[in-house]
């Protein structure tokens, strides 16, 4: 299945936050701007507008938090089976399009 | 506290659907974000995080209300309001139908608000440009600014020092790289045109590399091009490249002759370079020689450093401490007393104006609390006669925090149309702000724009504003029980009357503190104007020319003709005019009274001049003799002032002591009498005291290049202008003639920047002072309407007119005094901060005070007078039978 429309990067890198673990708000946007070098930096409020979304879709699920002693209002986020396969489509679709730039001699052919 | 807000702005623009899904949490990870910022940044920090969040807010509003209706998140607890309507939507359709209902009150509220947005817009644009954005070049935070000073002077301020200091602290420095620069160089331009002067900088030690600004075109100087002999390059401004070669791009390797020698253009800057200040054409290498590079006694060069990776300004002012040790015992006569201070280069370029500004800023940020207050006032007002709308819609189910969130809308789109008309009025008045001659002296003016920041800015403080005063009528309004407000003829709460006192009195205290400060500066300004300048500026004209070549006759020619003009009566010449400046100083020796080997004597402003000049500008002669044709190079003598004789000849006759100028080994002369001794002049200022001055004779000074001429007339100076052009002009037609103007247009723009300040602030000061009377007579006007029944029993039962005048009089100045004791605590507190702009007043002068009192209390009588009247004038038959 191909996905119809492409991911905004910053949709994009909260799945990416989401593939190996499950994290909280705050954690999500320290992930991201680690991971990005800072390049991508999530507000409180982008972040919630995209997790919003995100549950509405069902490409991502809730988990209460975790232990007793963490904060009660901390939930944390789960990638859905769906949200899986959203950001693996789009990883393939980023890497047809490198694939592409490629073949033209855009991008060396290292590989 | 931004955590709050950001709180705030949550409940108010989004959903509560989507509010009450993730407000806790959204909030709980904001306060993270917020800490984070705060570690990092500061405040700062904090405050750049939740603007960084309005985006995201504004597009969770948009897109929640728009998708509401279709999908919900599985947690929402359906609310009825949220099912029926889109409540922001309809508080917004709703205010605007009310504000459309009120016009009259909504232009008022909104003209005054524009006004005051506006105002802080206008300023916050210098301010921003001037002060908060960073010098437009490569990692301006590592630039530092390097000179040397007097150990006893404690205030830095980063002067010149000599080519010899400079290569000897360029050498020692592991913690900086070092260049240097002498701006301001004036060259005549030929060959493009008519001839015309044209202002450069020279630089030295590969400044252009130490800056990191790279040129639009063609190449960088670089050390190689500063070697003596190097053939002549220069380096062109963008500015320059446009009008000289209309933007061709072939003129890398074009000439451009200045002062007769073709130099070869090997780079155009980008547009907007103009380092160190605008006008700035050109950059030059000065091709210094082994002889001047050691020179210790020329202060000519500016010193820029750049921290090397991992320096700080500590380590880098630690080295040079030792550094003026080592050339203290190398050069006790040159360095003994001095020290070497760094401070960053932008501290350096705006340090001299941040004080004003940010007066300014406080200023304008009174000038809209008032305002607040005022519209404050106003809602309030308006509050009170909607009392019965709001407790029917009450009644019919609306709850209280719906009916506050209407309120707070209602205001908010008042403060946002205020902000909107605030940017127009802003852009006129910053216009305004910088066409006056006044704003020419400030750096960095031609970075001076309402940028996107300034929107930003103008967008927050809107907002803040709007939420400021939207709140109070809504607090009010809640906590009322609902049921007064559906009883017929029930009067303002207390609690109205409580805030709305309060209000008059923050507006009166806020235009007091404002009065203070512009009465202080109109003081300052009243008693430098009544300065004596020292000269007789009437009936002269002044303008510049510059000598390519040495040529004898030249002088003598000039002078001879320009004296024939008809109405001309005297002409001179002078290497500065007075009262414009300092201008060069060189040391000061006594012949007679040697100063010891390893002291340092102190330099001396002189000015080079024909003998006519003190005849000419109206310097009167105190002793002595004038000059005259016989003082010439082989027996030469000075003049001086009574500056100089106070600090040198305290308690002796000056006449006839000799005395030379410059270094032992490099003398403006080797020796001369003081024949002479004339009036101070106020060279520094007007502000400022007299400088000790020496008087030069020009044929002493033979090979002199720079010229001011200056020639007392009778009548009109444009027909003599327009003479003495034809005579340079006739004499040497590649001559420009630049400076062009009367002896009090040049007093009058060295008044200016004060001129400027007290304008400004006093303009501030009269919209404070009209917005707070308003204030106290909309109080008192809706205190007797409100009062009108008990005024008409007071009446009826005997009351005396004056009685009834006293109790409403006695009332609005009552608020008055406390509003000024506040004010006048206030003031004392804040003028301190005006010391420096302040001219033989004290911050806390006892007479500004007392006339401010006495006209901001004068002022709230008369406003209080119209109410008391009108109260006298009730008719109680009618009061009684409105009830």
């Amino acid at each position: 299945m191909t996905n119809p429309s492409p991911l905004s990067t910053q949709v994009f890198q909260i799945l990416l936050s989401l593939v190996d673990h499950d994290l909280h708000g705050y954690a999500i946007i320290q992930d991201v701007a680690e991971r990005t070098d800072d390049e991508v930096r999530l507000t409180a409020s982008t972040l919630y507008a995209a997790v919003k979304r995100l549950l509405d879709q069902g490409l991502i699920d809730e988990v209460r938090s975790r232990s007793r002693d963490d904060d009660p209002r901390r939930r944390y986020y789960r990638l859905t089976p769906a949200g899986r396969r959203a950001a693996r489509d789009e990883a393939l679709r980023l890497e047809r399009l490198a694939a592409m730039a490629r073949a033209k001699r855009l991008l060396p052919t290292t590989r | 506290m931004t955590v709050r807000l950001y709180g705030a702005l949550v409940a108010l623009l989004l959903p509560s659907g989507f509010n009450d899904a993730f407000a806790d949490e959204l909030l709980s990870v904001y306060a993270e974000v917020d800490r984070e910022a705060r570690l990092r940044a500061g405040f700062a920090g904090a405050l750049r995080a939740l603007l960084g969040e309005i985006p995201g807010l504004v597009r969770i509003a948009i897109r929640e209300r728009r998708t509401h209706r279709t999908l919900r998140a599985r947690r929402v607890k359906p609310r009825l309001e949220d099912n029926m309507i889109d409540s922001f939507t309809q508080d917004a359709t709703f205010a605007v139908r009310s504000l459309r209902r009120s016009l009259g009150f909504t232009i008022v509220a909104v003209g005054t608000l524009a006004l005051g947005i506006g105002a802080n817009t206008a300023i916050f644009s210098i301010v921003n440009s001037v002060l908060l954005s960073p010098l437009k070049l490569n990692d301006p935070d590592r630039l530092v600014a390097i000179g040397e000073q007097p150990r006893s002077q404690t205030t830095v301020s980063i002067g010149s020092t000599s080519p010899g200091s400079f290569f000897d602290w360029k050498a020692s420095s592991a913690t900086m790289e070092l260049g240097s620069y002498n701006q301001g160089i004036s060259r005549t331009l030929t060959g493009i045109g008519d001839p015309q002067q044209i202002v450069g900088t020279q630089i030295t030690g590969d400044l252009m590399r130490i800056l990191g600004v790279s040129p639009l075109m063609g190449r960088n100087l670089t050390l190689a091009d500063e070697n003596a002999g190097a053939p002549p390059v220069l380096v062109i401004g963008f500015d320059a490249w446009h009008r000289f070669f209309g933007d061709d791009r072939g003129v890398i390797g074009k000439t451009l002759t200045l002062n007769g020698v073709p130099r070869t253009i090997v780079g155009v800057m980008p547009a907007g370079f103009t380092f160190p200040g605008a006008p700035n054409d050109f950059w030059s290498p000065a091709q210094l020689d082994a002889a001047f590079r050691g020179n210790r006694d020329q202060y000519y060069l500016n010193v820029v450093g750049r921290l090397r990776s991992g320096a700080t300004v500590a380590q880098a002012q630690a080295e040079m401490n030792a550094v003026m040790d080592r050339l203290t015992r190398d050069w006790p006569k040159y360095n003994q007393g001095n020290r070497i201070v760094i401070q960053s280069l932008r501290d350096t370029i705006v340090g001299s104006v941040q004080g004003g500004l940010l007066v300014m800023m406080g200023a304008v940020a009174f000038v809209l609390l008032i305002t607040c207050a005022n519209v404050g006032n106003l809602l309030v007002a308006r509050a009170a006669t909607r009392r019965r709308e709001i407790a029917v819609r009450r009644a019919l189910g609306a709850g209280t925090g719906r009916i506050a969130r209407q309120l707070v809308t209602e205001s908010i789109l008042l403060a946002l149309a205020g902000g909107i008309a605030g940017v127009l009025i802003g852009k006129w008045m910053l216009k305004l702000l910088l066409a006056g001659s006044a704003t020419a002296n400030l750096p960095r003016i031609e970075e001076i724009a309402l940028d996107g920041r300034v929107l930003v800015f103008t967008f927050g403080v809107s907002v803040v504003v709007g939420l400021l005063f939207g709140c109070m009528p809504a607090w009010h309004l809640t906590r009322e029980r609902f049921t007064d407000g559906l009883r017929d003829g029930a009067r303002g709460s207390s609690g109205h009357q409580w805030t709305r006192n309060t209000l008059v009195v923050v507006e009166v205290a806020l235009a007091m503190i404002l009065l203070t400060g512009a009465g202080l500066l109109l003081r300052s300004f009243a008693l430098m104007q009544r300065v004596d300048t020292g000269i007789k500026p009437e009936h002269v004209v002044t303008f510049s020319i510059q000598r390519r070549k040495p040529d004898p006759t030249f002088v003598p020619t000039l002078l001879e003709r320009l004296r024939r003009i008809p109405a001309v009566q005297s002409v001179a010449i002078t290497s500065n005019l007075p009262v414009a400046g300092r201008g060069i100083g060189a040391w000061f020796n006594r012949i007679d009274r040697p100063l010891p080997e390893n002291v340092q004597p102190s330099g001396e402003a002189y000015r080079v001049v024909t003998p006519d000049y003190f005849a000419t500008v109206g310097i009167p002669l105190k002793t002595g003799r004038m000059f005259d044709a016989n003082d010439r190079r082989e027996a030469p003598a000075i003049v001086v002032n009574q500056a100089l004789v106070k600090k040198y000849y305290p308690n002796e006759n000056p006449l006839g002591k000799p005395v030379y100028l410059g270094a032992p080994d490099n003398r403006l002369f080797d020796s001369a009498p003081i024949v002479g001794v004339v009036g101070d002049t106020r060279d520094a200022g007007l502000g400022s005291d007299p400088l000790p001055t020496v008087y030069i004779p020009i044929a002493v000074m033979r090979g002199w290049p720079f010229f001011t001429l200056v020639m007392r007339h009778s009548g009109d100076p444009a027909p003599i202008i327009a003479s003495a052009r034809r005579v340079v002009h006739d004499i040497d037609a590649t001559i420009p003639i630049t400076n062009v103007q009367t002896l009090e247009d040049v007093i009058s723009t060295v008044s200016a920047p004060a001129r400027w300040a007290t304008t400004l602030l006093g303009a501030f000061a009269g919209v404070a002072l009209v917005t707070a009377i308003l204030g106290v007579f909309g109080l008192l006007s809706y205190m007797v309407t409100q009062r009108a029944r008990e005024l008409g029993i007071r009446i009826a039962l005997g009351a005396s007119s004056g009685g009834v005048q006293r109790l409403v009089l006695s009332r609005g100045l009552g608020l008055v005094t406390v509003g000024l004791v506040v004010g006048l605590a206030g003031a004392v507190v804040l003028t301190r901060f005006m010391q420096s702009m302040l001219y033989g007043v004290t911050p806390t002068d006892p007479l500004t005070f007392v006339g401010v009192s006495g006209l901001l209390v004068l002022a709230a009588a008369s406003a209080s007078l119209i109410p008391a009247r009108r109260a006298t004038r009730i008719d109680p038959i009618t009061a009684l039978r409105a009830e």
